[in-house]
């Protein structure tokens, strides 16, 4: 008896573990690939929902339904009720969202299902169209794959290069508790094919502020101290003629390595930043003569002229809409915490008052094989 | 008087068996609880609560050092005298049946959110309980080389967290003792839960081959625990931000969540799935406490009928109660206050009886 005790328990186990009672059939799930949340004119909530089909009979590979709702969750009822099978959201790549909910404070609560079920992703990049989401989820590219990968290829490969931020739900998630930041997401555009345009900023309670694109999402990103990928930037010297067909005066370079150090200050009843950018750049492009050996430290300091300029017209910008995207709250509680704590409910308000200067040093490193 | 010869234990199986006690479910919100009481400085409570541990471990020890080969059935018997002592020794293996279930039933909850919703909660215990019950109703020995086995078997997984490095910030730690010293140490209390473990030792001293060592391998374990905690803990408030870690009820599974490799999106569930082995020796250690004791007190000398009665009644119980997240939180809070008692008036006040005991007897004897 004690020796069959252990083969009869273990084999009661495997007659148990065949799936339980939540065994699913991978040709019986529909995949929510794309999301996407729309308001119409009445202010009605609109789901749209893309997912794969799993059959070699059906022509598109792609099935859509658009439907009004009340929630999320209540969309997925409707929507089984013409797929081929039950939907889940467990491997969910984009949300998108429209424009006009955007606009709208307290959008973020119809994301809720993709944070409580434990069975779905927040790896799911968040994206704001500008214009109807659901337009972009209907296209069918003939030129591309389908259209859920594509986009999520999409944004990765234009985060790579900065041109937009990449976010994902648990980001927007914590960028949404956190009081020393606020979110931003990618934006995209439908104009005959999909564009990323770059970058959408939101305010504290999640409301579409303003947009920006992929020359200023590489700043943002300088400031944020997030350095991946690569950073090219085209500027025109303004010293120079500028050309009458092609241009005489422009020079492109890409930074290799940025050093960003934020110094966190208050006086005079606001907080103060003295954020040091320090980059090595190489220069990829140039459509002027120059000697790099006895003129290039001219260039440098141009380089740095020019971005200063733009760091102040970019922090002018956010400052004017009371948001940070960069996240100087959470530099303002970590190293001021004593004035931080009576203000970071309205962080965005005292950082509109805040002094922000932004002190960049190039040097560069390489002019290329041209000389 | 050896009567453990065959089920003796070694050092390392001491210490990876008072460490396999403690490391539990416990850890998985721990960071949210800490960071609810005490903000970013949470991590520091863990500390606190480590060495305010070992005291009362060590404490334990030194009662029980003075009668090595007794179990703390006959160390009670001993001093409390046969009916009293089992009187009094009954609360606490009723705690360690208690800690058994709780256990079980919070590794089933999760199991059921994670992957398993549709299937009813006594299935899941059935599941847990039949490699358990293969396990327990063995020799303490037996026990311990699961436990030696599963921990370096699993001793990957906390490197799996790094992979979030990329979302890291130090800021968030920052500043140190933000609102000073009040807030750490409220958030002291909250760690019993995560600690408690540390009282199997009362149960596996008289095992220990080599007792002088074991204070030290307490230490060791205890220690192991502690650093097992911080860095877990650390990782979760570097990840999430300090406004935010509040909203996630376990942010360790949802940190977890965020990890994707391009062959796998979904590492969570394979991670959660895995941690069951660790999960389990904490269980599986105070379930056989549990059952061993019984069987001693009715005078048996094998166990296995009251480990299968045991996972029988907890089949049962839990087919009753149908326990919810509302319920194993209850039942967690009651834990943490009846562990306080045994991790801490328990020891103390063994400590100073025998203290007391001794001279009364000597002063007799003479």
């Amino acid at each position: 008896m004690r020796k069959i005790l252990p083969l009869l328990l273990s084999l009661t186990l495997i007659s148990f573990t065949t799936g339980c009672m939540d065994r699913i059939i991978i040709e019986e799930v529909s995949l929510a690939l794309l999301v996407g949340i729309d308001l119409d004119e009445k202010n009605n909530l609109v789901l749209s929902i893309s997912s794969p089909v799993f059959s070699e009979e059906a022509k598109v590979k792609e099935e859509v339904y658009i439907t009004k709702a009340y929630t999320l969750r209540e969309s997925r009822e409707e929507v089984d009720k013409t797929f081929l099978a039950l939907t889940t959201g467990g491997k969910t790549q984009a949300v998108l969202i429209g424009k006009r909910v955007m606009e709208h404070q307290g959008w973020f609560k119809l994301l809720e299902p993709f944070l409580r079920d434990a069975k779905n992703t927040v790896n799911a990049r968040i994206v704001m169209v500008d214009g109807i989401a659901h337009q972009i989820i209907t296209l069918q590219p003939k030129d591309k794959p389908r259209l859920s990968l594509y986009l999520a290829k999409l944004i990765d490969k234009d985060n790579l290069r900065n041109m937009n931020v990449k976010i994902t739900l648990e980001d927007l998630r914590r960028d949404n508790y956190e009081n020393g930041i606020t979110a931003s997401v990618t934006e995209l555009r439908k104009d005959g094919k999909i564009l990323v345009t770059g970058t959408a900023l939101l305010d504290e309670l999640g409301r579409y502020k303003l947009s920006i694109g992929p020359d200023e999402n590489k700043l943002l990103h300088i400031l944020q101290n997030n350095i991946k990928g690569e950073f090219s930037f085209t500027f025109r010297d303004a010293n120079r003629p500028k050309g009458e067909i092609f241009p005489d005066d422009a020079y492109s370079f890409s930074a290799g390595s940025i050093s960003v150090k934020t110094k966190t200050g208050y006086q005079d009843d606001k907080f103060t930043f003295d954020i040091a950018v320090d980059m090595r750049v190489a220069l990829t492009e140039r459509f002027f003569p120059l000697d790099i050996l006895k003129e290039g430290d001219k260039l440098e300091r141009e380089m740095e002229r020019e971005f200063e300029k733009r760091f102040k017209k970019f922090i002018g910008k956010i400052q004017a809409a009371k948001i940070d995207p960069i996240g100087l709250g959470i530099h303002a509680r970590a190293y001021q915490y004593d004035h931080y704590k009576p203000v970071q409910n309205k962080w965005g308000e005292a950082l509109s008052k805040a002094d922000v200067n932004v002190k960049v040093k190039t040097v560069i490193t390489s002019m290329g094989t041209t000389k | 008087m050896r009567t453990y010869a065959m089920n003796e234990i070694t050092l390392m199986q001491y210490i990876l068996l008072v460490h396999g006690a403690q490391v539990g479910t416990g850890i998985l919100s721990l960071p949210r609880q800490l960071a609810e009481t005490s903000g970013t400085d949470g991590w520091m409570c863990i500390i606190i609560a480590w060495a305010i541990n070992c005291l009362a471990g060590t404490l334990m020890l030194l009662s029980a050092r003075k009668y090595p080969d007794f179990t703390i059935i006959d160390l009670f018997n001993y001093l409390f005298g046969k009916w009293f002592g089992k009187l009094l020794i009954f609360p606490l293996i009723c705690y360690f049946g208690f800690f058994g279930i709780d256990i079980m039933t919070n590794t089933m909850l999760y199991i059921k959110a994670w992957f398993l919703p549709k299937t009813p909660e006594y299935v899941i215990i059935l599941l847990f309980a039949i490699p358990s019950f293969l396990i327990v109703r063995n020799g303490l020995r037996i026990q311990a080389r699961y436990v030696v086995l599963s921990f370096f078997m699993m001793l990957w997984m906390p490197f799996f967290l790094l992979f979030s490095m990329d979302s890291w910030n130090v800021l968030h730690l920052l500043p140190l003792f933000k609102e000073g010293w009040g807030p750490v140490i409220q958030g002291v209390p909250k760690t019993i839960f995560a600690y408690t473990g540390i009282e199997v030792v009362f149960f596996i001293y008289p095992f220990l081959q080599k007792k002088q060592y074991a204070i030290h391998g307490f230490l060791i374990g205890n220690s192991l625990t502690m650093l097992y905690y911080l860095y877990v803990t650390l990782v979760s408030f570097l990840f999430f931000t300090p406004d935010g870690i509040t909203s996630v009820n376990q942010p360790v599974l949802s940190l977890l969540k965020n990890i994707e490799f391009r062959f796998l999106e979904r590492f969570d569930m394979i991670f959660l799935s895995l941690y069951l082995f660790v999960v389990s020796k904490c269980w599986m250690i105070f379930i056989y406490c549990t059952v061993y004791s019984t069987s001693r007190l009715l005078n048996k000398q094998d166990h296995t009928s009251h480990a299968a009665l045991y996972f029988l009644l907890a089949i049962a119980v839990i087919y009753v109660v149908k326990p919810t997240w509302n319920i194993a939180d209850e039942w967690q809070t009651t834990l943490s206050y009846l562990g306080t008692v045994v991790l801490y008036v328990l020891p103390v006040g063994l400590y100073l009886y025998i203290r007391g005991f001794e001279r009364f007897h000597r002063v007799k004897t003479r």
